[in-house]
């Protein structure tokens, strides 16, 4: 594993007081490494994406550090190095593609970057130049996935970006992850199990907001992530 | 029936219908209060009756068109459901929620400050279920509009004419009939409409075109033709037009602004210039951009540096909406009264201007949160603090008018606070 990009210790979340989603969660992710998230429905992996990305003010932990220096998840400087790729999304839904993807780079300071092979790679040609509003669930998903792959974050975050996908877009993303080492890490999270077997480097496994296991590169089969799952489920 | 009015029932007022109490204890404080203050006006019964029946409809009908409602919906029609009872159970409930929790104020506000009597509480009554089931039989016969807007021009002028005529409830119990009528034959699909979104892709999208399907929102085609950088001028252009509802009323507020210099002239000439302005800041739909788009709420707050990038676009955007109002009532001032100064129009930019930054930073420290459908949203007391502002703002100006003079100063002084803020 390389140097510590992101490290969080006993990360604790909630959304009321009566019940923790995430307790004494605490994770390392390394600089340019794939990394996906897998757990039963309620484990905590949307929750831990949206504490990354700044949206929940309700969680307590006791060192967060990006690359080294602590860090807050709103600030400015932690914004401008990750980018976030929600399960279901309908904002700027009055820009196109073309728009947004300008928009958005303008809000993290960066060149637009020629995105026609991604454009391709997702078979979205016919789509970019319409409003976002009036595009499928999985047109619109890939709308964002291609701005995440354009912009190029230090950190991607990623929920569950296989929904909704069709198959040739889900290969083509499966790339696209496996290939980001390149630029930074990728943490993504996802309820199948291929996506996680194909694309990743670890995996960790969530149960009840915390990690139960983690698979390192070599460990990681579907088969005992099946099993961890299942047991999950039984205990 | 009773299950899918469960359904919307706990959807509207909560699992616990705990909403209903509150509201109802709410309305009865207000009514408790105005009625102790012992201000009475005289309203006739056509009026009176009138109000009641144009609001309830108005409610029913932004109720009957939430999308909030439609994603409901859509889950109750993929079921298998009995016609009549899943119209009625439908009906039953938005017209409770409607009556209980809209209606209920102003009922309470005309009732405290209105002489009535016993009896008229029956016509009152009536009129409110009368325009409950009519909204909803014009609702679902919206291929007809024509028919429908015909209908209620004809009713609305009975009820202004003949308001006090003792036969009015009869005749309007008979118009229910027919409109229960109505509703028996309705289909359930007729009260949901396929949204943008999914037409072209929803499982509902074979069984009507999009020409068919009534939509909130125009349904012409945006593909734009060629390159363009992203300006957030553009998003709320298309935002605006893409509401036929925000188009309608920035078109009334322009009507006011017409009409209102007559008013004022007559009442007290230039020194209440101020006045109309503020009421001119009272387009508030348009000033509620992150609290009825989550999503967009929730990009905003996600992507760096948006305090400035969307807050400013979006200020000089309302800025520039309320100022075309104020343009149009200067105009007419002129036209009608004459004796516009540089101050009145310097008077005009300063409430455009301060009315536009307050609604951002409503928008951005307290967007309007846990309404249950847009309806909620569009009547939320939080809407209506700027123009109450405005409005003490420009009584302070019309009583000491060298006010005017300061104002814009202390304007000049918060937007430079609060840029360094957003910076």
């Amino acid at each position: 594993m390389g140097e510590a990009l992101l490290t969080v210790e006993n990360l604790s979340a909630w959304y009321s007081d009566e019940k923790m989603v995430l307790s004494d969660f605490s994770f390392e992710l390394a600089e340019q490494e794939v990394a996906g998230l897998i757990g039963l429905n309620g484990a905590g992996k949307t929750t831990f994406l949206k504490v990354l990305s700044g949206l929940l003010p309700t969680f307590r932990s006791d060192n967060i550090r990006f690359c080294g220096s602590p860090v807050e998840f709103r600030k400015q400087d932690f914004k401008l190095c990750r980018y976030t790729v929600f399960a279901e999304d309908n904002s700027f839904s009055y820009f196109t593609f073309r728009e947004y993807l300008a928009y958005v780079c303008s809000a993290y300071g960066r060149a637009a970057s020629d995105v026609t092979e991604l454009i391709r790679g997702f078979h979205f040609e016919e789509y970019t130049d319409t409003l976002l509003k009036e595009l499928s669930t999985g047109n619109r998903k890939k709308a964002f996935l291609i701005t995440a792959f354009a912009l190029k974050p230090r950190l991607l975050l990623l929920d569950e970006p296989v929904n909704g996908l069709d198959f040739q877009s889900t290969e083509y993303l499966y790339r696209q992850i496996s290939g980001y080492k390149e630029h930074g890490t990728v943490l993504f999270s996802s309820h199948i199990l291929e996506s996680i077997t194909l694309t990743s480097d670890r995996v960790f496994v969530l149960e009840n907001g915390k990690i139960r296991q983690t698979f390192e590169r070599g460990q990681i089969n579907a088969a005992d992530i099946r099993e961890a799952l299942h047991d999950e489920n039984d205990g | 029936m009773k299950m899918t009015g469960k359904a919307f029932a706990k959807k509207l007022f909560g699992a616990g219908y705990e909403r209903l109490p509150r509201t109802l204890f709410a309305n009865l404080i207000l009514f408790w209060g105005l009625y102790n203050a012992g201000f009475r006006v005289q309203v006739a019964p056509s009026v009176r009756n009138l109000m009641i029946s144009a609001f309830t409809a108005g409610v029913m009908w932004q109720a009957l068109s939430s999308k909030d409602n439609a994603v409901e919906m859509r889950h109750m029609l993929m079921l298998p459901f009995r016609r009549p009872e899943y119209v009625f159970s439908y009906v039953t409930v938005l017209g409770a929620y409607t009556l209980l929790t809209k209606t209920g104020l102003l009922l309470a506000v005309l009732l405290a400050v209105s002489v009535w009597k016993p009896v008229e509480i029956i016509g009152i009554v009536v009129c409110m279920i009368h325009s409950v089931l009519m909204a909803a039989a014009v609702y679902s016969l919206r291929k007809y509009w024509y028919a429908g807007g015909l209908w209620a021009a004809a009713i609305a002028a009975v009820i202004l004419l003949f308001g006090s005529k003792p036969w009015l409830p009869l005749l309007l119990f008979v118009n229910g009939l027919f409109a229960v009528l109505l509703l028996w034959k309705a289909d359930g699909y007729d009260f949901y409409r396929e949204g943008l979104r999914t037409s072209g892709h929803g499982w509902l999208s074979g069984r009507r075109n999009k020409k068919e399907a009534y939509s909130w929102e125009n349904e012409k085609s945006h593909r734009a033709k060629r390159r363009r950088p992203a300006f957030l001028w553009r998003y709320f252009f298309r935002y605006l037009s893409c509401h036929k509802n925000y188009l309608l009323n920035t078109a009334v507020m322009w009507c006011v602004a017409l009409e209102l210099p007559y008013f004022l002239g007559e009442i007290a000439g230039l020194s209440v210039i101020a006045v109309g302005f503020a009421i001119l800041s009272l387009n508030t739909p348009i000033c509620i951009l992150l609290s009825c788009d989550r999503d967009l709420e929730q990009a905003v707050r996600f992507l760096p540096g948006q305090k400035k990038a969307f807050c400013i676009p979006y200020c000089l955007f309302l800025f520039l909406c309320n100022m075309a109002a104020d343009v149009i009532f200067l105009c007419s001032w002129q036209v009608q009264n004459g004796g516009v100064t540089g101050l009145a129009i310097a008077g005009a930019a300063f409430f455009a201007l301060q009315s536009a930054v307050l609604s951002v930073l409503l928008e951005w420290f307290y967007p309007v949160r846990n309404w249950k459908i847009e309806s909620d949203l569009w009547h939320h007391p939080r809407k209506y603090v700027v123009p109450v502002v405005m409005l003490l703002l420009a009584g302070a100006v019309s009583v000491w008018p060298a006010l005017l003079l300061v104002l814009p100063v202390l304007l000049t002084v918060e937007i430079i606070i609060l840029l360094s803020c957003f910076r």
